[in-house]
């Protein structure tokens, strides 16, 4: 399979109309989140109106109102579904597996790209949540922390693990996240790292550390995410700290340390996925970057690099999750037992780009692709993995605060 | 308020539904409808936003009512720079507006002959697509290696390492463009009206063109000048839009602010004062407006 961007399969036949002009006016290459994390940035999309309205009425916590799961004994017997309902982020997988999983299990998948944004989707569902109902959906794929926030609140349903036997062929290094440690409620769609995407031609040199995002000689010509995990957490790294073990301080002080170049300068915004815009047009010569973007960048501009500082990278994963009072776990189940399989894997890894948590699905790569299967962004090897770090898990109050800090340092 | 009197009255007939009395309703009739949108649109989110602000809490253990009234001064305190850069470029993009809107107006209104309607069409056209679409071109033509930098750069005007993008510069510049025709076309159609037999008559009576100016074409102009003030300097204060897509952190605004404090921080009794608060700013600004211009002519000038 190639990778020239208009044979990536069928677009969205419901691309919202901003997005599509958007997109024509700024030539950017489709990325997954780009265009509308921007409008969820800018509070513009549908969701953040209802999550706006949802701010507006309703002020109720959505703390643990005490439910507690017997994970061992799940069971989801075999049962007739008509159809599994699927939030997920946009441009995310690759259409053409759904039809033969439909044709096997005799159901539809509603494949709904409206996960725009962890918070924002949050919000809109928060009411129902609380109020003990479904959301409508039988799948949703929270980022890490975000699921960490569904379980321990109740609101996740754990899996039957007899329905997902290709569970089996889950990526070691991705086993027992902190937040679940043996696997009973999520299962990973997809990873990717953290890290620094720069333009060697504008940077003048190859950069190598964390540090090299406060050389005086970019000045301006660097950003970092709004979200603190991201950009606290790598440079945390830089500090020579582990961001998975460190504590609310050793946060703060990051946040602190962003502040002071902020303060002089040097970063010139603070973005949601809009980086590579910027990156891909020259305005931005090094920045926080996610790995998937820039595999799916250099493929129209070689020159743009990733790196992995020598200090370490965070990584994350979307993981899918079944929400609570589903309308079929068990039809959920059977879904990401078929993404699971390495064929099929391997054509949403083709597609996304993002790194795949399915084993063997580089083998199969490597036959039909082998410039994709030794991309070390989507197959990272032991030694690039061994310098990758999860997001902390700090509880729900420190994180709100180190969330009102980190907004406090980008403006806002 | 008396709209349910207003629909039942009908129903309740006989003698009671006499012709006085229904003449005496007809004035509540006509109103009800505005009312009704003033106050489903307008006073309930307005007493929703303050019931929120006097709350407090945290989002995940929920918001209870304790009447902290301190979160106003808190919130003004704590965003007081970004309160005051809004006013600032608000200010700054009006008074461009102004500057620009003007010449253009008048030529318009007294030079452009049969071009007139399809010139006021190209001021309008570009609004056609939406405020995101056209202030992301923004962000092209103002890139780093764009076109616009490269020729300041050249004439001097831009140090040699100098930007417009994530610039103070870019998002007044921003702002200004997406808020020109909320004065261009009040000026237009105050200009367009205005009896130019005066002008011949001051000139006549000896005064110089730009006396004629002076007094005669600026004060005739004056409505259209506050209205166009207003329709520009009211929804740009509370703009984040431009901030967001052509500032740095360093130039967000108290629009930006709020969206974060509701969608991010969802610290919403600080989000709801700070709304609160603009709204207020935006009231006591009209106040003086119409206390500077008389209220019949601030209506006069807005219906223009």
């Amino acid at each position: 399979m190639t990778r020239q961007p208009d044979e990536r399969g069928p677009q969205q036949d419901e691309e919202p109309l901003e997005q599509f002009l958007e997109r024509l006016v700024a030539g950017e290459p489709i990325s997954r989140r780009s265009v509308l994390r921007r409008f969820a940035a800018a509070g513009l999309t549908v969701g953040s109106a209802s999550a706006f309205l949802a701010a507006c009425g309703g002020v109720e916590g959505t703390a643990n109102k005490g439910t507690t799961v017997d994970v061992a004994n799940v069971s989801h017997p075999k049962e007739d579904f008509s159809k599994v309902v699927f939030s997920n982020w946009p441009l995310y997988i690759d259409q053409k597996v759904i039809p033969p999983w439909e044709k096997e299990q005799g159901a539809k998948l509603r494949y709904l790209e409206d996960y725009n944004d962890n918070e924002e989707f949050f919000a809109k569902v928060r009411q129902e949540l609380e109020s003990g109902s479904g959301i409508g959906r039988d799948l949703v794929a929270p980022t890490d922390w975000m699921a960490a926030r569904w379980i321990d609140l109740g609101y996740a349903v754990p899996i039957d693990k007899a329905n997902v036997p290709n569970a089996k062929n889950l990526q070691d290094s991705l086993a027992s996240p902190p937040y679940d440690k043996n696997r009973d409620f999520t299962l990973p769609w997809q990873s990717g790292i953290t890290g620094i995407g720069y333009n060697p031609k504008k940077t003048g040199r190859k950069l190598t550390s964390v540090k090299d995002l406060y050389d005086p000689a970019f000045k301006g010509r660097v950003s970092m995410f709004t979200e603190w995990r991201d950009s606290a957490g790598l440079v945390l790294l830089g500090m020579g700290k582990d961001p998975t073990t460190a504590t609310k301080d050793d946060y703060t002080e990051a946040i602190a340390r962003i502040d002071e170049e902020n303060k002089k300068g040097q970063i010139r915004k603070f973005t949601g996925n809009d980086y590579t815009k910027d990156l891909a047009a020259g305005n931005l010569w090094a920045c926080i970057a996610w790995s998937g973007d820039l595999v799916q960048l250099q493929a129209d501009n070689p020159n743009l690099e990733f790196l992995v500082p020598e200090e370490g990278a965070m990584t994350w994963s979307d993981n899918m999750l079944i929400p609570q009072k589903p309308t079929t776990a068990y039809g959920a189940e059977t879904f990401m037992n078929y993404v699971y399989d390495p064929e099929v894997a391997a054509v949403i890894a083709a597609y996304v780009n993002y790194f795949c948590p399915v084993k063997g699905v580089k083998e199969i790569l490597a036959k039909t692709d082998p410039e994709l299967a030794n991309n070390q962004l989507i197959f990272p090897d032991d030694k690039t993995l061994a310098q990758l770090h999860a997001y902390p898990s700090l509880g729900a109050a420190p994180e709100r605060e180190l969330t009102a800090e980190m907004q406090k340092v980008t403006g806002a | 308020m008396s709209t349910a009197g207003a629909n039942a009255a009908p129903k309740s007939g006989g003698g009671w539904f006499t012709l006085r009395r229904r003449r005496a309703l007809l004035p509540a009739m006509f109103i009800a409808p505005g009312l009704m949108w003033l106050i489903v649109f307008y006073a309930i989110p307005i007493v929703s936003q303050l019931w929120v602000s006097l709350q407090t809490g945290n989002p995940d253990d929920g918001f209870t009512q304790t009447w902290n009234w301190s979160v106003y001064p808190d919130s003004i305190s704590e965003y007081s720079d970004q309160l005051i850069r809004s006013v600032e470029y608000a200010l700054t993009a009006t008074i461009l507006c102004l500057i620009i809107s003007f010449p253009l107006a008048y030529f318009i209104a007294f030079k452009a002959g049969r071009w007139r309607n399809f010139l006021l069409l190209l001021i309008i056209l570009p609004f056609f697509t939406s405020l995101i679409v056209r202030t992301v071109a923004w962000q092209t033509l103002l890139t780093d290696d764009g076109f616009v930098v490269n020729t300041l750069q050249s004439l001097g005007v831009l140090g040699e390492n100098g930007r417009l993008l994530a610039t103070r510069t870019a998002v007044i510049a921003g702002i200004t463009y997406n808020f020109l025709p909320f004065m261009a076309l009040p000026l237009y159609a105050s200009l367009e009206r205005m009896d130019r037999r005066l002008v011949e008559a001051a000139t006549d009576l000896y005064a110089s063109r730009w006396t004629a100016f002076r007094k005669v074409t600026l004060p005739l102009a004056a409505p259209g000048i506050f209205a166009g003030t207003l329709l520009t300097f009211i929804p740009a204060i509370g703009d984040y839009i431009n901030a967001q897509l052509l500032g740095t952190s360093q130039n967000y605004m108290i629009g930006n602010v709020i969206q974060s404090q509701y969608l991010v921080v969802r610290e919403y009794p600080t989000a709801a004062a700070l709304s609160f608060v603009l709204m207020l700013g935006v009231l006591v600004i009209i106040g003086i407006a119409a206390r500077a211009l008389g209220l019949r002519r601030l209506s006069e000038a807005a219906a223009a």
